[in-house]
């Protein structure tokens, strides 16, 4: 008897290792467009012709910044759910279903992208951000809508949960890691409806030749509504990860229960109000409310900084538990050769990098300088690629045992696994942050012209794709190495010496957090005002003056009766003189 | 024999060598840890400046500044 995962729940184990696999298969598929990509941009090895570099790029940012991050996140978070609630799932068809509908998204979505590989019509070559004018196949953006869905059904499924253990235990506080997949699921919730706007009010019947146009940017900020807070929902797992593993792997307890709740409801009210920094440089949306999301951008560092101060002193906590002295003599005493720590513990390291670009990137006059540079992409290869992606590949080596009864094929090849992708990374996205400062544009297959050669102050261009060549080798080789011990894993035998299926205590428990921490309608109440703050004069203002489905909005069928259009046009003045108000306040503000 | 590492190393008792509760535990490390990155925030935000404006053209110069720049110089 080793009281796993899988004893304890063998139903939803098969639901979570499928949700593991899946997001694998993605991962290595994803990971294989990486290393092409690397080789054809630095001019290493072309065997493609360019044009195909952009559907490489789509199918690499769809999926590993959708697929793989998702389905490993929805497998942690139904694990989360049952094991800190102490229940099985409600209903297991259920689960599969929305399972299900993942899979049958993502398939959908991934045969008109491979299909630009081909001769055919079928395309959807418009990378992870699918702009307008881009216009994919309807297929793709019906394969992401139907993914989505099954995210919301999962989210359901895990309200359903604690709305049943709620109706058995009405006294108790919401159980840490359920209290964090709650307010996850609402922050997607409202993330999700703008990306939901955008495909299906404009994007897909405009695909399919229902409208005739759509207005570029309308599309392009609802998409920032969601764009931005997804990435929240990528490290929010892997936060959880931080909060309720690494402090009982260091060898201790979570610091503070209270304080991981407030971090989680911070990023339930401030992850969407800040969509609107990924367009700094989009004209035709006012300097004032760019101000506005950037001031929400910048609240939003609070909740990393508490993050680190937490999941450090907890790792703190375990090292002086295991003997360890001194200011800094104590990182000594933690276990470096547990690969489940290491890799976590270098996540977090790289994480603290990625803040440092991320202020870069968020401060308005800052962002001139890198928009658009292969800075940006060296920014996210440090969070989701790193903070997010070896945070998971790391726990990965603690929940496959968990959810397949069977003991790690090799935990020394685990350990090589983490140093290299941490080192591969190193190399990789330092190189793409300072081509990025020598203005090297993102998303180009060629970047070299005739007549022009970007100027290197320290070092060159060429020792910098040395470095993103040899990273992306690196970064490969430690994919192949994850894999090899995820089907030496699943080979192995069952076995019944395996550690139990537990999460850290805490030193500062959940009775120390104030009640009002756990109103979820509160906090999401506050999360949509915030947003209809950021969000309904920047929106209203791109409509007037662009039109809902482009710019010719009087001659696209839009009417609904003669009343409707009367209030709709009062609506529309008051507001934009509300809004030049906000703008001129905003000016004032900004000198 | 990786069934016996696996149950070695995550079972956290084997190395655990004292008990601290929440009264004794003091997180000096941590303060020290986070006082080193912010001084390097506070390095590199200073290391910006020679990035930003003396590797390229100023991107943004704001007309209050350089109108009491020049008005300084002229009085």
């Amino acid at each position: 008897m080793t009281n796993t995962y899988i004893e304890s729940f063998p139903a939803e184990a098969k639901v979570v290792r499928a949700a593991f696999y899946s997001s694998f298969l993605a991962l290595a598929i994803g990971g294989l467009f990486g290393i092409i990509q690397t080789l054809h941009r630095t001019g290493y090895y072309r065997f493609m012709d360019s044009a195909d570099y952009y559907t490489v790029l789509t199918a690499h940012g769809v999926l590993l910044a959708i697929t793989f991050t998702i389905f490993f996140l929805v497998g942690v978070f139904t694990w989360a759910t049952t094991t800190s609630l102490d229940r099985p799932v409600e209903d297991i068809r259920f689960t599969w279903a929305w399972y299900g509908l993942m899979v049958v998204g993502t398939v959908l979505t991934a045969i008109p992208i491979f299909a630009g590989f081909t001769d055919s019509e079928m395309s959807a070559s418009v990378l992870f951000t699918f702009y307008a004018p881009l216009q994919g196949h309807p297929l793709f953006y019906f394969g992401l809508v139907l993914f989505v869905v099954g995210t919301w059904l999962a989210g359901v499924d895990w309200f359903r949960s604690w709305w049943a253990w709620k109706q058995e235990h009405p006294d108790k506080r919401i159980p840490l890691p359920t209290f964090m997949v709650l307010t996850t699921t609402l922050m997607w919730y409202i993330a999700t409806l703008g990306v939901a706007a955008a495909i299906l009010l404009f994007l897909l019947p405009w695909s399919l030749g229902l409208v005739e146009s759509v207005n570029p940017l309308l599309t392009r900020t609802l998409f920032w509504f969601f764009g931005h807070p997804v990435v929240y929902f990528w490290l929010m797992p892997a936060y959880m990860m931080w909060y309720v593993m690494l402090p009982k792997i260091s060898g201790g307890k979570l610091f503070s229960d209270p304080l991981a709740r407030v971090v989680f409801v911070l990023f339930l009210i401030l992850s969407v109000p800040t969509g609107i920094h990924h367009q700094y440089l989009d004209p035709g949306i006012a300097e004032g409310f760019k101000f506005i999301a950037m001031t929400n951008t910048m609240f939003l560092l609070l909740p990393s900084l508490l993050t680190a101060f937490t999941v450090v002193a907890s790792m703190e906590h375990g090292a002086r538990q295991r003997g360890g002295t001194g200011y800094l003599g104590w990182l000594k005493a933690l276990p470096w050769r547990d690969p489940v720590f290491a890799g976590m513990a270098l996540a977090g390291l790289m994480f603290a990098a990625a803040g440092f670009s991320g202020m870069i990137n968020a401060g308005m006059n800052i962002n001139y300088l890198v928009h658009n540079t292969f800075w940006v992409v060296g920014h996210f290869h440090l969070t989701v690629g790193t903070a997010v992606a070896l945070t998971f590949m790391a726990v990965t080596y603690w929940f496959l045992p968990q959810v397949t009864g069977k003991a790690l094929w090799n935990r020394s090849v685990a350990l090589g696994q983490v140093v290299l992708w941490f080192v591969g990374m190193t190399f990789m996205s330092n190189a793409m942050h300072r081509g990025g400062l020598l203005g090297i544009p993102r998303r180009t297959a060629e970047p070299q012209y005739d007549g022009f050669e970007f100027e290197a102050a320290v070092g060159s261009v060429g020792e910098l794709d040395a470095q993103i060549a040899l990273g992306g080798a690196l970064l490969t080789l430690s994919l192949v190495l994850f894999f090899a011990n995820v089907v030496g894993t699943a080979l192995n035998s069952r076995s019944d010496d395996l550690p139990a299926n537990e999460y850290a205590d805490t030193l500062s428990g959940p009775s120390d957090a104030p009640l009002v921490l756990d109103n979820l309608k509160l906090w999401t109440a506050i999360a949509i005002v915030l947003v209809i703050f950021a969000y309904s004069f920047p929106l209203l203002s791109i409509i007037e003056r662009g039109g809902l489905f482009g710019p010719e909005l009087t001659e696209l069928p839009v009417h609904i009766g003669l009343g409707l259009e009367y209030l709709w046009a009062t609506t529309i003045s008051t507001v934009t003189t509300a809004s030049e108000t906000v703008v001129a306040l905003g000016a004032e503000v900004n000198w | 024999m990786s069934q016996t590492a696996e149950h070695e190393a995550s079972n956290e008792t084997s190395e655990h060598v004292r008990e601290i509760g929440h009264d004794e535990f003091d997180p000096i490390g941590t303060l020290t840890l986070i006082g080193i990155y912010f001084l390097i925030l506070v390095f590199l935000w200073f290391f910006m400046y020679f990035v930003e404006f003396l590797g390229n053209d100023p991107t943004v110069v704001s007309g209050t500044l350089v109108f009491l720049a020049t008005g300084a110089r002229s009085a």
